[in-house]
């Protein structure tokens, strides 16, 4: 990791510098001890080094809402977990100056046995939130899941719509700086998807930054930058609608990318 | 400033901790009626059925009374038993958080260490209710030394965090750990004085051996002050020095693998 100091500017919320993840790919997975002993034996361990992300850089400025787009599997999800921390880079740095809120997957890490209750505070607690923050905020989040008294029945009694609506009333509503958000909001009906467009333009206009991996164009009028992210390299980089229409664009007529 | 979040961030640490030996507990007992009474009762119906099998066998010359000998024995013994294999599988086991969310791993195996110390607890009340019972049958005297077991538990507690570190690092890159740990631990039961005396083997080798092994040092040091015998200041540093050696050792390994297991989970 870079040692030198980095003069930080003031606006700057999120910075990702020259990131590169390289994901070691066994041939076959080692997955045991004999495994490894015996291919350690035969000479047999080849690393095979997989690059997920190559020399990626951006900033991402405060009340900015910027997507990330491109294929599947060109690394933008990995993309999210070396920004929210979970995954730390090969080589290269990124910086948060501010509270993230990621929510990379609704409902991960809810508890089947304990209650919608139970698992708000449990899940907000992981999230990095004390009892009082999370006391005072739990009457908005009952509201936003809309579930009822089903918010005291085991979690493993809910219908998976009804687990990604408590996951997001919570994340929504957790006072974050960044929200992180992958590809999430497809979940739910359609009344409550609208109402997290919704809610999440309503965040927008109070200031929230936004980093969302996303296909849809839903997406496109809720962020005004778009990251197109090309065999774990950043291609474009800019405004959102032309970028957008680039991208379905090159889908649409992958031989005319390559030109 | 600083100071300020960074207490914050301690007590908010301490609170994640509390919510999540409090699930462990939970789901122990999930859907059974008398719930958490299981940990009272558990370890005493396990002492009558061993008391039971084993009091013909290597009763009769147990300074202790034999089934407080073997209750007192058991108990230390399955805060060990019960933190590592709760822990070793504990990371894997919370692949989906882990890989979605940033939480400091080591919340983990610690939430199961802490969670068979509160099974502790109640085992130590099942305890005192055999000796109370063993006490009006004459078979036991009580002895104030008895209170001197808070000097104890922080040391098999270091001890056994240590190996739940280790262990639930490990468990993430090499799944074979499961079997080989179940197999020792099963040894380790073995091996140490948990139902027969260390004096009934008889043998010298034993004897040395004996001197190696961790949990051997935990039970007996119990047993002394059940006894009303106050264990030297060696025996303590003994049972400091292996746990802290356990502690550095299990911490060390997680610090160097922790930036590799959400990748390898």
């Amino acid at each position: 990791m870079a040692k030198q100091k980095i003069e930080h500017d003031e606006n700057c919320l999120l910075e990702v510098h020259d990131v590169t993840m390289k994901f070691t790919k066994y041939d076959v997975g080692v997955d045991s001890l004999k495994e490894l002993v015996v291919r350690a034996f035969r000479g047999d361990l080849r690393r095979e080094k997989f690059v997920c992300l190559k020399n990626v850089s951006f900033k991402v400025h405060k009340g900015e809402a910027v997507a990330v787009i491109g294929r599947n599997g060109v690394g933008k999800s990995t993309l999210l977990k070396i920004v929210s921390g979970i995954l730390r880079p090969t080589s290269g740095w990124a910086k948060c100056y501010g509270r993230i809120s990621p929510l990379l997957q609704l409902g991960a890490g809810f508890d089947g046995n304990a209650t919608g209750i139970e698992n708000i505070y449990l899940n907000a607690a992981i999230m990095g939130y004390t009892k009082k923050e999370i006391d005072a905020k739990i009457p908005e989040i009952l509201e936003f899941a809309e579930l009822g008294d089903f918010i005291y029945s085991p979690v493993k009694t809910y219908s998976s719509g009804m687990m990604a609506r408590l996951g997001f009333s919570i994340a929504i509503n957790m006072d974050a700086e960044i929200m992180l958000i992958d590809e999430i909001l497809a979940v739910g009906d359609v009344a409550f998807s609208k109402k997290c467009y919704a809610k999440l333009t309503e965040l927008r206009q109070k200031g929230l930054t936004f980093l969302i991996v996303s296909h849809g164009s839903a997406v496109k009028d809720l962020c005004d930058r778009a990251i197109w992210i090309e065999r774990g390299r950043v291609v474009a980089d800019g405004d959102a609608k032309s970028i957008f229409d680039r991208y379905t664009d090159a889908m649409i007529h992958p031989e005319k990318a390559n030109g | 400033m600083k100071r300020e979040s960074k207490l914050r961030k301690i007590g908010q640490q301490g609170y994640l901790l509390t919510l999540l030996v409090r699930r462990n507990i939970k789901n122990q007992y999930y859907r059974s009626f008398i719930g958490v009474l299981w940990t009272v009762l558990n370890p005493l119906l396990n002492m009558l059925v061993m008391a039971f099998v084993f009091s013909k066998l290597f009763g009769g010359d147990t300074d202790l009374d034999y089934p407080i000998y073997i209750l007192s024995g058991n108990i230390i013994f399955n805060i060990m038993r019960t933190s590592t294999s709760g822990s070793l599988p504990c990371l894997v086991h919370q692949r989906n958080m882990l890989q979605k969310t940033r939480v400091s791993i080591a919340l983990f195996p610690t939430s199961n260490v802490l969670s068979s110390l509160v099974t502790f607890s109640f085992s130590f009340i099942a305890l005192l209710v055999v000796a109370l019972v063993r006490f009006f049958s004459g078979h036991y005297v009580f002895q104030w030394t008895i209170l001197l077991v808070v000097l104890l538990i922080p040391a098999v507690t270091l001890f056994s965090l240590g190996i739940s570190y280790f262990l639930s690092a490990l468990y993430v890159f090499f799944r074979d750990i499961e079997h080989i740990y179940s197999v020792v631990l099963t040894l380790w039961t073995y091996l140490t004085p948990l139902f027969y005396t260390i004096d009934r083997l008889n043998s010298d080798l034993v004897t040395k051996v004996m001197k190696f092994n961790p949990m051997f040092h935990y039970v007996e040091f119990f047993r002394d002050l059940l006894l009303g015998t106050i264990p030297g200041g060696t025996e303590l540093l003994i049972c400091y020095g292996f746990a802290l050696g356990s502690f550095a050792v299990g911490y060390a390994f997680m610090r160097a693998v922790r930036n590799h297991i959400a990748a390898n989970l």
